[in-house]
């Protein structure tokens, strides 16, 4: 018994030792685990589904998918199981996968539809963008960022919210300040909450008479990036409206009822209502 | 001259055509529109006269598998009309009456068949009925308004937009705000919930807005030196606070803190945010000091999650007798991914902190719970809302679902009656 420990101690030692050393510069110096996002997480999901381990998109965002597979990975590999991707980790994926980070990252760019299996040759792996979702999502998705990767919500939102909603706020308040445009963005989520609203962020936002910008058309404008972190803001819980329900520029609205409404502050040209 | 004359008689003819043709496709939208609007009103109205029905023929069931088809029907046609309610231009404040009308109904439904408490029900649906009636009759009179206007939808708009609406909807409205009030009162847990987020909790005595400010030095000293302008909130507001904004250098923001007690609300930053230097777990190290800097010494840690330009962490109260994360009182705080500064923290649930009434937890046996390709991987407890305004005692379990394709679930379980209150599908 004592024997076949030995035997198993000096394998899992080798096999530690013995990583081939196929990318000798690979990852940043980081330590990642469930929350992290960016470069190093596209690079953890490529090397992982090289090996087979991970066979969801890869998206840059360290959800539970890439969880299990590190887990799974430092399982098989004879590593301590925490799915924390650290020195070890890393330099144990770089050994034994390949990583063609400017290959991963053109489509992840042109929103197109790609795995990175090892063994099977890259052109045989990818579908190109026609509109729709893709590996590292669809190009029309807004809510994506320079690298191609998407941003990262709670789990009851969806990055279409995060678009529809950042052409909201940036059709309504482009021109106020950060903390008026994340106010525009939680009176929608209040909305959300209210049983006197439809129960959907797309219903919301196009129910008849309710945006000005859904009226002139400026709901279709492209919105920036400040847009996007004010619904970020917003999603993450943040309210400068204090619950309101309604919102309106006293210069030019038109309807006289919300007048009627209770109000609670301004923040720059419009005021905010329960 | 001639030649100038013909010039601009083509110009004008040329304008008035261009002018006739623009005006075509502007009617022909506008018919499109009405026509929408139109399918969507007859639809409401029909499915309005359905639900009645429905709701008078729960009635007539003892039988629990009979009821049970009923309550079905209900709770699927109060859904089918709220769609098509929110989707006609009857003005905002007639349509958030008949939603929450609508909704109320539903989810009425939905709990009876749920809690099988088909008595409760058979005492309050024959008034329900009734009313619905009423209403479904009333609604059909309105609705004849929309058609008289010749398909001119600004007409409408006018009509329904004033601050005393002069259509018949108006009737249907006060009708409906009677009905709400009678045949739907506020339960218990409802009363106790709308004054939790009005912070009628809050006995604290009233701070001054030179205190106010001193607070808001104290808890953010990074911005001690900045320029302040302090409003306080509308005398119509549910609960009076300090609305601060300030500006120093590349920093923007405003920080919300309560009039009574000066509790801090939340508080958030603009500034251009450089590439990321820090990691994760310095990030979390942080987190935890301003937590500390804020008071806020009896949460625990969450979730996060990293952003192009920041990190949203989150935090939830520990339960002092049992451990377990009450999730309503959850603290959110915003990190900048360059140097780890607090661009935001956000207490509104903190303070309004919930009471936890005692609850007993039963074991569960997740291998007879769960079908026999599911892992459970984790499990904790905490308190969360069951849909009624309660606190309860759950199980949050994360668990996987088949091992090739790595489906992550998380389920929430109530602790007691094992009940399951919530499923979500990670990625």
């Amino acid at each position: 018994m004592r024997l076949i420990s030995i035997i198993f101690a000096l394998m899992l030692g080798i096999s530690i030792f013995a990583i081939p050393q196929n990318d000798a510069i690979a990852f940043t110096g980081q330590q990642i685990s469930r929350g992290a996002y960016g470069d190093d997480v596209i690079e953890l999901q490529a090397r992982l589904q090289y090996l087979g381990f991970y066979k969801s998109k890869i998206d840059g965002k360290f959800g539970y998918n890439t969880y299990w597979a590190l887990r799974i990975f430092q399982e098989k590999y004879g590593l301590p199981v925490d799915g924390i991707a650290g020195a070890k980790t890393k330099k144990a994926l770089s050994g034994y996968s390949d990583y063609d980070e400017g290959w991963v990252k053109a489509q992840l760019n042109a929103g197109n539809q790609f795995t990175y299996y090892g063994g099977t040759p890259l052109e045989q792996q990818v579908k190109t963008n026609t509109g729709g979702g893709g590996g590292g999502g669809g190009k029309s998705s807004g809510s994506s960022n320079n690298n191609g990767t998407k941003t990262q919500v709670p789990p009851k939102y969806t990055d279409r919210d995060v678009q529809l909603m950042a052409n909201a706020v940036y059709g309504e308040s482009r021109g106020e300040p950060y903390e008026g445009q994340v106010a525009v963005a939680a009176v929608i989520l209040n909305r959300l909450e209210s049983p006197e609203f439809p129960n959907t962020i797309s219903g919301i936002i196009f129910q008849p008479l309710a945006f000005t910008a859904v009226a002139d058309g400026q709901i279709w404008l492209e919105p920036n990036e400040r847009a996007k972190e004010a619904v970020l803001d917003a999603m993450n819980g943040w309210d400068p409206s204090e619950n309101a329900l309604y919102y309106f520029n006293p210069k030019t609205a038109t309807s006289k009822w919300i007048w009627s409404r209770p109000q609670i502050k301004r923040i720059g040209e419009h005021i905010f209502c329960s | 001259m001639r030649t100038m004359l013909v010039i601009l008689t083509a110009a004008v003819i040329g304008l008035g055509a261009y002018s006739i043709n623009m005006h075509g496709k502007n009617v022909s939208l506008q018919r499109t529109v009405l026509a929408q609007y139109t399918d969507n009103l007859t639809d409401a109205s029909e499915k309005l006269s359905h639900l009645q029905r429905a709701v008078s023929q729960s009635l007539l069931f003892r039988d629990d598998d009979a009821i049970h088809n009923e309550l079905e029907s209900v709770w699927r046609l109060s859904s089918d009309v709220q769609s098509s309610m929110s989707n006609i231009p009857i003005g905002q404040g007639m349509s958030n009456d008949w939603l929450s009308y609508l909704g109320r109904l539903g989810d009425e439904a939905k709990k009876t068949s749920k809690t099988g408490d088909y008595q409760a029900w058979r005492e309050k649906m024959p008034q329900v009925s009734t009313n619905l009636q009423s209403l479904s009759d009333e609604w059909s009179a309105a609705t004849v308004d929309f058609y008289k206007n010749n398909g001119k939808m600004d007409v409408w708009l006018r009509q329904v937009d004033t601050k005393n609406p002069t259509t018949t909807f108006d009737n249907v409205q006060k009708t409906l705000k009677g009905y709400s009030e009678k045949d739907f009162p506020l339960t218990l847990s409802e009363s106790d919930w709308q004054k939790k987020i009005d912070l009628k909790a809050l006995q604290d005595s009233t701070i001054t807005e030179k205190e106010a400010l001193e607070k808001v030095k104290h808890l953010f000293p990074i911005i001690k030196d900045a320029t302040f302008t302090v409003t306080k909130s509308s005398d119509t507001a549910p609960y009076p606070f300090y609305h601060i904004q300030f500006h120093q250098g590349i920093r923007l923001g405003y920080v919300d803190l309560t009039e009574k007690g000066g509790h801090l609300i939340s508080y958030l930053v603009e500034r251009p945010v450089d590439e990321a230097r820090l990691s994760q777990d310095e990030i979390m190290k942080k987190a935890e000091e301003y937590l500390k800097l804020l008071g806020m010494n009896d949460v625990a840690f969450v979730e996060s999650r990293e952003n192009h330009q920041a990190w949203h962490v989150t935090f939830a109260r520990v339960h002092p007798g049992d451990n377990a994360l009450i999730y309503a009182d959850g603290v959110q705080l915003k990190l900048a991914k360059d140097t780890g500064e607090l661009l935001g923290a956000n207490a509104m649930e903190y303070i309004q902190a919930e009471t936890i009434k005692p609850q007993t937890p039963k074991p569960i046996d997740w291998k007879t719970f769960f079908d026999d390709d599911v892992k459970v991987q984790e499990v904790r407890n905490i308190y969360t809302d069951n849909g009624q305004f309660e606190q309860r005692l759950c199980y949050e379990v994360i668990a996987v679902r088949d091992k090739n394709t790595q489906e992550t679930f998380r389920i929430v379980i109530d602790a007691e009656n094992h009940n399951v209150l919530k499923v979500e599908y990670l990625t």
